[in-house]
């Protein structure tokens, strides 16, 4: 299963409001309250980013969005100085 | 087991099917004429479908900035229809959206979103980029949030909203509108509203053709968006439109796909096509020089054959890969810090890149002003350009009296999109809202379709073996991509139609709960959008190349003797049926 979403335990103090809005409905909330989402349906992430700019620690990173090799971009780098 | 299933009966005068952006903002109008509205919605309103992580453009006909320009509403339109449209337009929708948008960018604005800059000098200070016609007409605006702040909307006219419910069949009664059911995707209750006027604005078709990248919800459009209003509608008797413009595949950013124009759009001024030795296949947009505005007639007509030459398609870029031409890259680089910094703030605006550029700079370490990032095959689909959906007269109501449409439900206007969803989202609801609030009581619900959900569902969840949704899915998409490729013929469609025929008889699905249950539906929803389309790719027995390519390898030639319309596909007494709707 693919892992889509990433959350930092010494971050995102568990608000869920990530599993209220994901449009795909792939997250669910930890048992332990505080604690940060589990990822329940992993493949079926359309990576649309709700999670991320909904999330009120967005800034510190209290989840970051894994995208998988195959969903990588191709990148023609720069000169570099 | 099957009465284990709680059926949940709600009354209201109008239900909103969908939260969509059309479905938002019909339900807001709908609840000024002070009836009891209801949205009905799969995910969640705040953050859902085409614009659930932002959307910051849309086009419309602005009087404060056309009218100097010397540029007509009359112009934009035979813009949209002989350019942007190739004539597969609806005339009536098209007026619509164009004349309305506007002050549907104004009612945004009461919403509170920022439709103005300080940094402007147009009049209005707002700010207008070139995108689908001649002239620059698609405003620009702070969408990031646009969804949530919608939702906030509703909720203050009193709209209730139920989240994670899934529609699933319409109620009609004797050529009426009833209702609607549905099923709950996380509490597996079924839903069962009766309505005195319906909106259906479930959006776009999707999920029928294998994802490129492999995950298989990385699509450029809403993997949530799979036809359920379409298939709903077919099923109900109302006739669907333009299902066989499927696209083949093409090109934008590849690996996760994004859309950011052709470069045409998102990325412009500084966005061009460029090879890897800096071969130039698309060149920088020309803006519009703003500084003739009020000084200088636009001359529409005789600036509109230039402009469909340049604009055109974007290049064929299959082809050009087989002359050995490429790799292709969206290239930045020559765009100056002002220009890089506004397209940053474009793209982070809207859909994926509202965590995409964040995703890019910290993990891939890349930057606009030195990197390129390469176009490569995305997904097939039914977009914008496509405009399939359900039949609506100028008043976007359907066949089914009291049943309307809004926004990607409806078929037959091109890039249609977020103008339409606002205009067509607004007109519906207006008109839904009145209609009910004349209406005493609710139509009678004699039929059984509430009984057979709950006899589906409840077989899916007992059934002790059987398929994953998964399973299904990959094997329908397997089909489409076979026998209704970018090349079509009579012979592989009919066979694929036969293949799809077998796979709901013989594949019998499985849920372990509600969540699964939807999934389930929903593939059925995939399932007879597919037949929609091969179905009317059968019947379009000629190739029409704009505004999307549809190739029969029969017929290569396009004729607009027999085939200059729409083919609408109708079900009557369990038959599907074809007819002509002249444009």
């Amino acid at each position: 299963m693919h892992t889509p979403v990433m959350f930092d335990e010494n971050v995102c103090n568990g608000c869920n409001i990530c599993v209220e809005v994901c449009p795909m409905d792939i997250l669910g909330p930890n048992p332990e309250k505080n604690r940060p989402p589990l990822v329940l349906y992993g493949d079926e992430c359309r990576y649309c980013g709700a999670c991320w700019i909904r999330c009120p620690h967005g800034k510190r990173n209290a989840l970051r969005i894994i995208v998988p090799p195959s969903m990588r971009v191709s990148i023609l780098r720069g000169a570099r100085n | 087991m099957n009465s284990q299933i709680q059926v949940i009966p709600i009354e209201t005068d109008v239900l909103v099917i969908g939260g969509g952006l059309a479905g938002c903002m019909a339900a807001i109008k709908a609840a000024e004429h002070g009836v009891k509205v209801v949205i009905a919605e799969k995910a969640n309103t705040e953050n859902s479908g085409c614009a659930g992580t932002g959307i910051d453009h849309s086009w419309a006909y602005i009087p404060p900035v056309h009218d100097p320009m010397g540029y007509t509403l009359n112009d934009l339109m035979e813009d949209h229809i002989q350019g942007t449209s190739a004539g597969m337009v609806n005339r009536d929708l098209l007026y619509l959206v164009a004349s309305q948008n506007y002050h549907r960018m104004l009612d945004l604005e009461k919403f509170g979103i920022n439709i103005r800059y300080q940094d402007s000098t147009l009049p209005g200070g707002f700010r207008v980029v070139p995108q689908f016609h001649s002239v620059p007409t698609s405003f620009n605006f702070e969408g990031r949030f646009l969804k949530l702040q919608m939702t906030r909307e509703a909720k203050k006219r009193g709209v209730e909203i139920f989240n994670r419910v899934m529609m699933t069949e319409l109620l009609p009664s004797d050529g009426e509108i009833a209702g609607a059911v549905g099923i709950g995707v996380r509490d597996g209750k079924i839903y069962s509203f009766k309505a005195k006027t319906v909106v259906l604005s479930t959006g776009r078709s999707n999920r029928m053709t294998r994802s490129v990248s492999g995950p298989r919800h990385n699509l450029r459009v809403p993997a949530e968006d799979t036809g359920d209003g379409k298939a709903m509608a077919l099923r109900a008797g109302v006739g669907v439109i333009n299902m066989e413009l499927l696209t083949g595949l093409w090109f934008n950013i590849g690996g996760n796909e994004i859309n950011l124009g052709s470069p045409r759009n998102t990325t412009q001024p500084a966005g061009s096509i460029t090879g890897p030795t800096g071969e130039m296949f698309v060149p920088r947009t020309q803006f519009y020089d703003w500084s003739k505005l009020g000084k200088e007639k636009f001359d529409a007509a005789q600036v509109r054959p230039l402009w469909m030459q340049f604009r055109g398609a974007p290049p064929d870029y299959f082809a050009l890969r087989k002359q050995g031409k490429g790799p292709f890259f969206l290239d930045l680089t020559s765009g100056t810090e002002e220009e890089i910094k506004y397209i940053e703030w474009s793209i982070s605006h809207e859909g994926k890149g509202c965590y995409w550029l964040d995703h890019l700079s910290q993990q891939e370490n890349f930057d606009f002003r030195k990197d390129k990032l390469e176009y490569l095959p995305n997904t097939r689909e039914l977009s914008i350009a496509q405009a399939a959906g359900v039949v609506v007269d100028k008043n976007l109501e359907t066949e089914l009296k009291g049943l309307f449409a809004a926004g990607d439900e409806v078929g037959g206007l091109p890039f249609s999109s977020s103008p339409g969803a606002f205009s067509m989202g607004w007109h519906a609801g207006d008109l839904a809202g009145l209609r009910a609030k004349k209406q005493n009581s609710f139509r009678e619900i004699r039929d059984q379709q509430t009984e057979s959900l709950k006899q589906v569902c409840a077989e899916m969840l007992e059934r002790r073996t059987g398929f994953h949704w998964t399973e299904l899915e990959l094997a329908v998409q397997n089909i489409v991509d076979y026998y209704c490729g970018d090349e079509r013929s009579e012979a592989y469609l009919l066979r694929g139609l036969e293949r799809l025929a077998q796979l709901k008889a013989e594949t019998p699905l499985k849920a372990e709960n509600a969540h699964e249950l939807g999934r389930c539906l929903e593939v059925r929803s995939v399932i007879e959008n597919a037949e929609m389309v091969m179905r009317a790719s059968i019947e379009r027995k000629e190739s029409r190349r704009q505004p999307s390519r549809f190739i029969r390898a029969e017929y290569p030639e396009q004729d607009d003797a027999n085939f200059f319309c729409f083919l609408s596909q109708k079900r009557i007494d369990e038959k599907v049926r074809f007819s002509k709707i002249p444009l």
